[in-house]
């Protein structure tokens, strides 16, 4: 009987939830159609990886520019962010809702979205693509925009290197997966190209699936404390959000920092900016918006878009004026990995 | 005549099955030190729980200073002037004494010099010799207490409640203790004193007030008792209402322990060279208060606890070092002291627990299979020939009351060819007809041939059902009694080892050498 | 008198998730109210029929959390807390991942090795935990907690060792698995190409085998007689120390099958994407299907419906899909008050009505034999 009972309240959960199901209106209009509006507006849907808009880093550099494309192309946009854990169902669905709600040019941000838009690109031949970070999901429909974060980050650690009194530098990566292995990789090069007996601390906050070392200042903090006391003059915060942390920890320690995908010494709050020396700058934006205006003109070409040094895709910051000085040097090693000269592995 | 400091008036609580209290009438006189004796299980500690407000009595009054009261909590007593010191302290190690006695009472007196000046007030009034600022962590046991005393005076207690306190001390302690008392007693405040320790009680109270099966059997002035007429007071000495028949006691052994030896934590073995034999058709009773090894001694027959030492014989085989299920489906039938702790899967259904400790016998299994229709069955017939009273075997244990749960139990131990029954206290806690009943069913179990192994408290019940008696005290067991010429008030006093006048009857190994040593003679082992 | 009984059960077993579901509701609104954000359109969205592929998206979540809520279950129904099924599963699948991704063996026998593989690693994972309680009287909850860290970090640094990785890709993973030893779906839904999950047969088999252990064996018996009293079980003979050791490995098997679906029906290798969190939402299943085979079902469904139905909420509410885990959140809570609350009323109600019957009919059942 308890077993009965137990049943029961079983079914009555479902039975519950069912029941709800029912009093729905099916609104949704399935199929391509947006473009072809009169005003010819624009749609784009962009789905961003965790975190979302307000990370401060990644996704929120692909919100700038869909805001550019916003403001300049008159875009009608739609968002939507990912869930920790969430299953690999529910970014397939994140894409087809947005088809569904006639945003017929869809932005991935995130490899971890290839899968999923391999799956529905092929399902939705009309609706353009844009897959940030990951060249895994490949079709007629799909761009797929990469950085070279290996060159840019071979520049600040140059920079590092140059910079440092020590000769001790950090690297700090937020999660231990390959995309962040590509900064490390450069930065490491970089480093030991103007410095070959340097010492070149490494640490990952976290190892996946735990992907909180992208948002946990604490941890950054803790770390960068860490290389500070173990010599190292200069981090490099490859840790999106966590780099708050390693900044607080310079600041404290009357050392120097560097910054990651955007110009930190501008976002970063105002008390720590002055320990930024430069940022590796991964114009996620420019890729967003460019990839708007291709379609705007009509002139979308699916397949690999690389955005490295040569294209300006990647590069360094000098705001603050901090290396003003080395500026001559790293533009020299910027010409020589444009020519072909240097070539920045993308595994450390 | 002033009015009393505290008076009860026909108290009684009932829990689900069980009646705790039964009509409780007393009253204490302001300035004096009271004694509420009774055996464990009599029901002291739910009275004073009423007392103190954690428990609401279902019929009755309580008054204090000849005020009706309403206890509804704690808080409640603690504003009447009650006062509680827990047997178990509850101190903070970490913390000073007046840190202890200020917490949760930093209205008094706050919690700076004010209320340390109070502290050292009361301890200087009381001759208590509290520090205020020790640490209790560097405190030993008996100013701890003290501590506890001091703490329920500060909340300005007019009464004390004192539960079990000497359990705890040594007797250098329970001297100062007592010191302690009359000092309180002399400065006019009044202290009920819980304990079943003959010799305490009858030294430091005024008045004696003894509790058995939860209702109050006799106030009694301590001048004119002795502490064996206590005993008798405390255990009971009606007329035997069990009683057996002819005997069956046969020559065929079959539960044989020698030498059974169990280590305790101490320095004493909590189970000290038990030997015993019990025949088929034969009833050995174990007399004892609770708390002297009879639980331990069943655990180790039960294969639930690693005996030291000694050999546990079920007939010819050795089981000293079986598991439990070994024992069990060798046909040792188990009737535990404590029902629903280790009889009842209280939330499950009747004929689920018609098959607990049999679940690998026959009809309730077939292979690594449970038999369901099988156990069904079973359950049902276990149910109509034990006449437990239940509307189908579908219910939960829990509903059932105390009687039909201790039937169900019988039952079911009687129902899977025993050899051997081990049973504690099977008439603990329940109704008179269920009484009678579960009589009926061991009488039945010694006529088949069972070897009985029978511990019990209530004396009547022992000395109707036993072929032999034993008495065990301090984990040792004492020669037998021939059930037809003991008397409950030799065995009481046996049990409490105040049978030192007599010892004729008692064999040496209850100590009666140490029976003048003071108040620890009488101390009586527990784990409450 | 069976069929009255059954009757009111039945009714008060309807009350308890009727209240949880109300109570959620109410909660969440008001947590909506007080946010400004629309009450209606979310519960309009969250209540919409779902798509063919939503359905599909929703049947193959469930199959996957109820796997990881029968590895729970296992664990409740004897009081032991498996926090840690959720490293269990990772690990589990890992192992799996690696072995079947080489390929060695041919088809159908691959996957079932990987799947004995899988079943292997989930029960020593989990067995360790049981291990230290038994022999060292570790709490569960905790020696399984840090077993989750231990095995995050321990898959991730194997993980990079036989990492498959291409240029290009920033994702890890293991060995694809080759494609004779991938599991087919099934197409059950009309108006989607997606499939069902072929592995949801493992699930259904998984809940079979729970019931069939728990109810029908005597080792299932002793389970639930330890779950209910430890006490009683230890007087009625059952060996509790290896009965912890064995519902924990067994509990870890179980858990060690929860990547399954997922690695032979989805992804196909084991790599940094791979669906963290399942062993968690695992134990509020458990709790919301009150460790029944089938109440976790409807558990697993509600939860995964849950899950699917937010994607909509910021696409065309704009609210943040978080919300859902507010309603799971109150749910669980309200369900597991709830029931407590509605089974102390029966059990009440129960004594009550035993009491009564048994005055009204003063010693009717009582046939031969009852005063011997």
């Amino acid at each position: 009987m308890r077993r009965v009972m137990k049943v029961t309240a079983a079914m009555s959960v479902a039975a519950l939830a069912l029941a709800g199901c029912g009093s729905s209106t099916d609104s949704s209009t399935p199929g391509a159609s947006g473009t072809t509006s009169a005003a010819k507006v624009i749609k784009v849907g962009m789905a961003y990886d965790v975190g979302g808009r307000g990370d401060q880093s990644f996704n929120d550099a692909a919100a700038a520019g869909l805001d550019k494309a916003k403001a300049e192309l008159g875009a009608d946009t739609k968002e939507a962010t990912a869930v920790n854990g969430e299953a690999e169902s529910a970014r397939e669905e994140r894409l087809s809702q947005l088809i569904d709600a006639g945003y017929v040019n869809v932005i991935a941000v995130g490899f971890a979205y290839a899968p999923a838009v391999k799956k529905v690109a092929a399902a939705n031949p009309d609706v353009k693509f844009a897959l940030i970070d990951s060249t895994d999901a490949v079709g007629p429909n799909i761009e797929n925009l990469t950085f070279a974060e290996n060159e840019g980050s071979f520049l600040v650690g140059a920079a590092a290197a140059l910079k440092s009194k020590t000769g001790n530098v950090g690297f700090i990566g937020g999660v231990n997966t390959d995309l962040i292995k590509k900064f490390e990789a450069g930065y490491t090069m970089g480093a030991k190209t103007v410095n070959p007996a340097i010492k070149v601390q490494v640490k990952y906050l976290t190892q996946p699936p735990d992907f909180s070392g992208f948002g946990d200042p604490a941890k950054g903090k803790t770390a960068a404390e860490g290389m500070y006391q173990q010599g190292a003059d200069v981090v490099y915060a490859a840790a999106g959000g966590s780099g708050g942390g390693v900044f607080t920890a310079a600041k404290a320690a009357g050392k120097m920092a560097i910054g990651v995908d955007s110009d930190q010494a501008l976002t970063a709050p105002a008390d720590v900016r002055d320990v930024i020396i430069t940022s590796m700058i991964k114009k996620v934006d420019v890729g967003t918006f460019d990839f708007i205006k291709s379609l705007t003109e009509g002139k979308f070409v699916a397949g690999t878009k690389v955005y490295d040094l040569k294209v300006d895709g990647v590069g360094y910051s000098t705001t603050g004026g901090k290396i003003d000085d080395i500026k001559a040097k790293l533009d020299d090693f910027k010409q020589q990995i444009i020519d072909g000269k240097i070539v920045v592995p993308i595994k450390p | 005549m002033v009015a009393p400091a505290v008076e009860l008036q026909g108290i009684t609580k009932r829990f689900p099955g069980v009646v705790a209290n039964k009509d409780v009438t007393f009253s204490v006189q302001r300035g004096t030190v009271h004694a509420i004796v009774g055996e464990n299980g009599a029901g002291k500690s739910t009275l004073m729980k009423i007392l103190y407000g954690v428990l609401r009595a279902d019929e009755g009054t309580v008054k204090v200073d000849g005020q009706l009261l309403a206890l509804h909590s704690p808080s409640d007593a603690i504003d009447a002037g009650i006062g509680m010191v827990f047997q178990h302290f509850m101190l903070a190690d970490n913390l000073t004494v007046l840190e202890n006695v200020v917490l949760g009472a930093e209205k008094r007196h706050g919690i700076g010099d004010r209320a340390r000046a109070e502290i050292e007030r009361i301890s200087a009034d009381y001759g208590l010799n509290v520090h205020a600022d020790h640490l209790v962590a560097d405190l030993g046991v008996g100013i701890r207490q003290r501590v506890e005393i001091l703490k329920v005076l500060y909340r300005g207690a007019k009464i004390l409640i004192l539960d079990e306190p000497t359990a705890v001390l040594v007797p250098q302690e329970v001297d100062e203790l007592f010191d302690n008392l009359r000092e309180l007693k002399s400065e006019g405040l009044t202290v009920i004193f819980i304990s079943h320790k003959l010799d305490e009680v009858l030294s430091v109270a005024d008045s004696i007030t003894v509790i058995r099966r939860g209702t109050t059997v006799a106030t009694v002035d301590p001048k004119s008792v002795t502490s064996r007429q206590l005993a008798e007071l405390m255990v009971g000495s009606e007329l035997p209402s069990a009683s057996t028949d002819v005997s069956t006691v046969t020559d065929r052994p079959l539960l044989a322990i020698t030498g059974l030896t169990l280590a305790g934590a101490g320095v004493r073995d909590v189970l000290h060279d038990i030997t015993l034999t019990i025949h088929a058709g034969e009833v050995l009773g174990v007399a004892g208060v609770e708390g002297n090894g009879q639980a331990e001694l069943v655990e180790a027959i039960m294969g639930m606890r690693e005996p030291t030492a000694g050999r546990i014989l079920l007939a010819d085989q050795d089981i000293s070092d079986w598991h439990t299920r070994e024992i069990r489906e060798a046909g040792v039938g188990y009737i535990p002291e404590d029902r629903h702790r280790h009889a009842l899967l209280l939330d499950a259904p009747l004929w689920e627990n018609t098959m607990l400790g049999h679940q690998t016998q026959s009809p309730n299994a077939k292979g690594v299979w449970v038999d369901a229709a099988g156990a069904k069955a079973g359950a049902e017939r276990i149910l109509a020939e034990y006449d437990v009273r239940t509307p189908s075997i579908y219910v939960t244990a829990n509903s059932l009351s105390g009687g039909n749960q201790q039937k169900l139990i019988i039952g079911r131990e009687m129902s899977y060819t025993p050899r051997v029954l081990v049973a504690a206290h099977p008439t603990r806690g329940v109704d008179v007809g269920a009484q009678a009943a579960i009589w009926d069913h061991i009488r039945r179990a010694r006529r088949e041939g069972l070897a009985v192994l029978l511990i019990s408290a209530d004396l009547d019940e022992l000395i109707g059902l036993s072929d032999t008696i034993r008495v065990i005290l301090r984990g040792q067991l004492s020669d037998e009694f021939d059930p037809d010429v003991v008397t409950a008030q030799d065995l009481g006093a046996a049990m409490t080892g105040a049978d030192q006048r007599d010892p004729g009857t008692v064999a040496d190994d209850l100590g009666t050498r140490h029976t003048e040593a003071g108040p620890e003679t009488h101390g009586v082992e527990e784990g409450q | 008198m069976k069929a009255t009984l059954d009757l009111r059960r039945v009714g008060l077993g309807l009350l308890a998730p009727v209240l949880a579901i109300l109570v959620a509701f109410v909660v969440t609104s008001t947590v909506l109210l007080l946010a400004g954000d629309p009450v209606v359109e979310v519960w309009t969205q969250l209540l919409t029929v779902p798509r063919p592929r939503l359905v599909v998206a929703i049947i193959n979540g469930a199959s996957v959390y109820y796997l990881s809520a029968i590895a729970v279950a296992i664990g409740f129904r004897m009081n032991l807390f498996n926090i840690g099924v959720d490293g269990q599963y990772r690990i589990a699948a890992f192992a799996a991942a690696v072995f079947a991704g080489q390929g060695w063996l041919p088809g159908p026998l691959n996957i079932f090795v990987s799947l004995l593989i899988a079943v292997v690693v989930g029960a020593a994972w989990a067995g360790i935990a049981g291990w230290l309680k038994v022999t060292r009287g570790v709490s569960e909850v905790i020696s399984t907690i840090m077993l989750n860290a231990i095995a995050t970090g321990l898959v991730s640094f194997l993980l990079f060792r036989v990492a498959d990785s291409t240029a290009g890709s920033n994702v890890t993973n293991t060995k694809t698995i080759p494609a004779s030893s991938q599991v087919p779906g099934f197409a059950l839904v009309p108006g989607t190409p997606n499939k069902i999950y072929g592995f949801i047969l493992l699930a259904a088999l998984v809940g079979v085998a729970y019931w069939v252990i728990l109810n029908k064996t005597r080792f299932g018996y002793d389970l639930r007689a330890t779950g209910r009293s430890e006490t009683a079980a230890v007087a009625s003979g059952v060996n509790v120390k290896r009965m912890v050791l064995t519902a924990m490995v067994l509990s870890g098997a179980a858990a060690g099958l929860v990547g399954m679906p997922l690695l032979f029906g989805q992804d196909y290798s084991y790599g940094t994407t791979f669906q963290p969190g399942l062993g968690f939402a695992g134990i509020a299943i458990a709790l919301l299907g009150r460790n029944h085979p089938v109440g976790i079902a409807f558990g697993a469904l509600l939860w995964s419906y849950l899950d699917q139905q937010s994607n909509g909420l910021q696409i065309t509410v704009g609210v943040s899909s978080e919300l859902v885990y507010i309603i799971q959140g109150v749910i669980v809570l309200a369900v597991v008050i709830a029931y407590e609350v509605v089974r102390r009323a029966g059990l009440r109600m129960e004594q009550r009505r035993v009491a009564r019957q048994l005055s009204e009919e003063p010693g009717s059942p009582t046939p031969e034999g009852a005063t011997v």
